[in-house]
C-alpha cells in the first residue's frame, strides 16, 4: 500500500508575504542587515578618525552626502524596528515575580520604553555638549 | 541535566540585542543624521571627536557596543540565511561569525591608533 503524502506548495524564498505575521518577523530579522552594514560605517570611520583631520572630513562628507543621508534613515527605522520588536518580546523572556503575582508584562515593557527614553537623552546631552 | 555550550552566544547575542535596543536609535541619529541637519554645532568636528574618543572610558563603551552589535547581527543573519532558503548552516555560520570577529578585531585595532 502506499500513500502519497500530502506536501503544501510553499516557497522556500518568499514563504513569509503569506501572513501578516511572517511579515513582521522577517521585517526584525532583515533589521540585522542594517545593522551590521551600520557597524562597518562605524568601524571606518573609527579608522579616519585615527588617521587624522582630512580622512575624519572625507568620512563625514560621505555620511552627509545624499546617499549616506538614505542610507542612515533606512538603517534609522530598522534600527527603532529592532528596538520596538525586542521590547515586545521582553516579557516571554523575562518572568518577574513579586511575592505572590507576577508582574504584568504591560509594565516591563512600560519600563524598558522609559530606560530607552532616558538612554536617548544622556547620549544627545553627551553629543550636545561633547 | 546536560550542560549546553549554546549558552554563550546566546548570552552574547540577548545582551547584544538589548544593548543596541537601548541605543541604536539614537545613535544612529547622532552619527548619521545630525550631522547632515547641522545639529550640534561641531560636535562631530575632529577636534572633539578625537578628544571623547581618546578617553579610555568611551573606547570601552563604544568596544562594547559595536562589539556586541556585530554578534547579534551575524546571529541574526545566520537566522536570515535559513529563512531565505539558504540550508548551508556549517558554511553560513563560519561567514557571519568570522565576519563578527574580524569586526570586533579591527575595532579593537581601530580605538588603539586613535
Amino acid at each position: 500500500m502506499s500513500r502519497k503524502p500530502y506536501h503544501r506548495e510553499m516557497s522556500k524564498t518568499t514563504w513569509f508575504l503569506k501572513q501578516s505575521r511572517y511579515q513582521h518577523y522577517m521585517l526584525h530579522e532583515i533589521s540585522s542587515i542594517f545593522v551590521a552594514i551600520y557597524v562597518g560605517v562605524l568601524i571606518v570611520g573609527l579608522f579616519r578618525l585615527a588617521q587624522g583631520p582630512d580622512a575624519w572630513a572625507g568620512w563625514l562628507a560621505a555620511v552627509t552626502s545624499p546617499i549616506g543621508v538614505i542610507f542612515h534613515i533606512i538603517v534609522f527605522i530598522f534600527a527603532i524596528i529592532h528596538t520596538t520588536s525586542w521590547f515586545k518580546a521582553v516579557p516571554q523572556a523575562m518572568r518577574i515575580q513579586r511575592g505572590e503575582e507576577i508582574v504584568p508584562g504591560k509594565l516591563i515593557i512600560g519600563a524598558h520604553y522609559g530606560v530607552w527614553a532616558a538612554v536617548s537623552v544622556v547620549v544627545l546631552l553627551v553629543a550636545g555638549v561633547a | 541535566m546536560a550542560r549546553s555550550a549554546k549558552a554563550v552566544p546566546w548570552f552574547v547575542f540577548a545582551a547584544g540585542g538589548t544593548v543596541i535596543a537601548f541605543i541604536l536609535p539614537v545613535m544612529v541619529f547622532v552619527t548619521g543624521l545630525a550631522p547632515a541637519i547641522g545639529l550640534f554645532g561641531d560636535a562631530l568636528s575632529y577636534e572633539t571627536m578625537h578628544a571623547f574618543v581618546s578617553n579610555w572610558l568611551i573606547k570601552l563603551i563604544l568596544l562594547g557596543i559595536i562589539g556586541l552589535a556585530a554578534w547579534h547581527a551575524a546571529h541574526r543573519l545566520r537566522v536570515c540565511a535559513h529563512d531565505f532558503g539558504i540550508r548551508a548552516d556549517g558554511p553560513v555560520s563560519i561567514a557571519v561569525y568570522g565576519l563578527a570577529g574580524i569586526a570586533t578585531l579591527l575595532t579593537i585595532i581601530a580605538l588603539l591608533m586613535i
